[in-house]
Parts: structure tokens; sequence; C-alpha cells
């Protein structure tokens, strides 16, 4: 691949790039809130806290689809 | 509809949807309206100082007469506090989570007003999708948790940062090599972009759909039968519109959740 061609892709590269980084996020969010929704199911009672800690697990789990997402924007 | 059109330079007669030519838009303030002594006045900052004047107003209005039977508004506005300083404030950061209370409520209502413009007809545009306000509020918040766990600890802050007492000792190089990086590094930069990307991505879906469709709806004599796709994106782009409305509560509640969260761990380390 010429240094042209490679310079004409890169768009589509960074874009296939931040598909990856999406990849693992992705699969952690669903472990995230699977999991708060069958603590919800099992003690209602605790429901609350529960939630947020599912918002701050989904929040720090976010961050590495977020870093990929800048990564696209830079490259 | 041309006030939300992505750039308005392109003529939507020939190019139906058409890319911001330039990235940079993003992180970029848009032409002034008017200067004040060399200080360009933009739309941004119009919006943003009436953020300002929308909060205060709110809270005087809601808090002025504080009657034993709350009105409606009254009702509205001391959930919003009370929610703020115990649900996020006191319940998170623990005992002296209350004295934390009136900043975390700022930044809330600065950001949950600067994400509502979003779907404010009219406006439609969130001014906390300019990188320069995430970056801001995080900085403050950077501050105020380095400050916090200073007051509380002194120097053996950075200390327990770098070298965490809790791990074997074979590994405290590594982990307070990462520790220190997520703590000081990432912590800002991931507050910062967390809100950022998600408003710029909504603002972006659904100028495309809305923009998009009703284009093609209002094209129906140069492309015919068509246009009918037009309203189906149109339909979709309401759909979004509402889930958006969801997206900006729970971004403004998540960016003063990770903040309290955040001085949390500089007071308690241990926990």
């Amino acid at each position: 691949m010429t240094l042209e061609a490679a310079e004409a892709l890169k768009g589509a590269i960074a874009l296939v790039g931040y598909g990856l980084a999406a990849i693992g996020p992705g699969i952690g969010i669903g472990i995230v809130a699977g999991s708060a929704i069958e603590a919800m199911a099992r003690q209602p009672e605790a429901a609350g806290i529960a939630r947020t800690t599912m918002f701050l697990g989904i929040a720090f789990t976010e961050a590495l689809a977020l870093i990929g997402f800048v990564l696209f924007f830079i490259a | 509809m041309e006030l939300i059109l992505a750039s308005a330079e392109c003529d939507p007669a020939h190019d139906i949807i058409c890319a911001p030519t330039d990235v940079n838009e993003l992180f970029e303030f848009r032409e002034a309206i008017f200067t004040i002594g060399g200080f360009p006045i933009t739309r941004t900052v119009v919006l943003i100082l009436m953020i300002a004047v929308i909060v205060s107003a709110a809270l005087y209005f809601g808090l002025r007469k504080k009657s034993l039977v709350p009105g409606k508004f009254q009702t509205a506005i001391e959930g919003l506090v009370g929610f703020v300083r115990n649900d996020i404030a006191i319940e998170i950061i623990g005992e002296h989570g209350a004295k934390y209370a009136p900043w975390l409520l700022s930044v809330f209502l600065f950001v949950l007003v600067g994400n509502l413009y979003e779907v404010t007809p009219a406006v439609n545009f969130p001014v906390t999708s300019r990188m320069a306000l995430p970056v801001m509020l995080a900085a403050i918040t950077w501050v105020v948790f380095v400050v916090a766990g200073i007051k509380r600890q002194g120097l053996s802050y950075f200390l327990g940062i770098v070298w965490p007492t809790s791990v074997p000792i074979a590994l405290r190089p590594l982990v307070g090599l990462i520790e220190f990086f997520s703590i000081l590094f990432l912590r800002p930069i991931t507050l910062a972009i967390r809100l950022f990307a998600n408003m710029v991505a909504g603002h972006l879906m659904l100028t495309l759909l809305l923009v998009s469709g009703w284009v093609f709806i209002s094209s129906v004599g140069d492309i015919g039968a068509r246009a009918g796709i037009g309203i189906a994106w149109f339909t979709m782009g309401l759909g979004i519109y509402l889930f958006e409305i969801v997206v900006i509560m729970l971004q403004a509640y998540i960016f003063t959740l990770l903040s309290a969260v955040y001085v949390q761990t500089s007071l308690y380390p241990e926990h």
C-alpha cells in the first residue's frame, strides 16, 4: 500500500479502530447492567444502592470507549 | 430549520447531507455576535450566561416564599435540591457530604440546563458539546478533590496514591503508577470527554435525522415518492429526541455523581 493510499484511508482505519475499542466496553457494560438487574430482582429493597453502583460501574467501563472515540477524532 | 443545519455554507438543494468541513468546529467557538473590549461574545457565551440567569431565577423564585405547604414549582425545586444534597452528596461522600452540596448542586444545575438546550426548540445546541465547558468543569472537580485530599491527609495523600499500602509490597510500584495516572490524569479527562462525547453524539444524531428528514420531505417535487424516506427518518428523529431527554438527565446525574465519588475517594482512601 502506498503512502497516499494509506493517507486516503486514514479516516476509515480510525473508524475501524473506534469500533474495536467499543467491543470491550460494550461487553463490560452488558455484564454490569445485567448483574445490577439481577441484584435488584433478588433484593428490591436494595435497588437504590444497586442503581447508583451500576451507574458508577457503567461510567468507569465506558471510559475505554470514550478514549477510543477521542482517538478516532484526533487520528 | 436553518438554525440547526450542520454548516451554514452547504446548499441543501444539492447536497442532502453536508459533512462539517473541519472537526475543529467542535472545539472552537463560532464567529462572534458582538465584541466587548476585545472579548468576543459568541452564541455559546450568550447561552452560558443565560444558564446562570435561568438557574438563579429558578432557585430564587422556587425558594423565595418557603411556605409550609409548597406549591408545584417549589416542590420541584426542593426536590432537585434535596436530590443532590441527600442522594448524591450525603449518600456518596458521607457525613462531610453536606459541605460539598452547594458545589455539587451548581455543577448539576449548570450541566442539566446546558444539556437541556439540546432539546429546547429554537436553540437546539447543547453548550456542553463545546469541549471548553466540560474541560473547565472537570478541572474544577480535579481541584476540589485534590484540595480535599490534601486538607484531609496532608501530603500523604499523594504518597497514598503512588505507594498504596493496602497491596502486597512487590506490586506497589506497578499499582502506584497505574493509580497515579488513573487518579490525576484519566479521571478528569474521562469526566470531561464523557459529557462532551454524549452531547456531540446526540446533537449529531438529532441534526442528521431531523434535518435530512425534513429536507427529504420538502423536496417531494424533485424526487417524487422517494420523499417518503424522509417521513421515516423524521419519525426516527423524534424517537431519538425522547431518548436524548433521558440521556441529558442521566449525563448531568453521572457527572455530579462521579464528582462526588472522586471527592469521597480522596477523603476516605481505604474504602
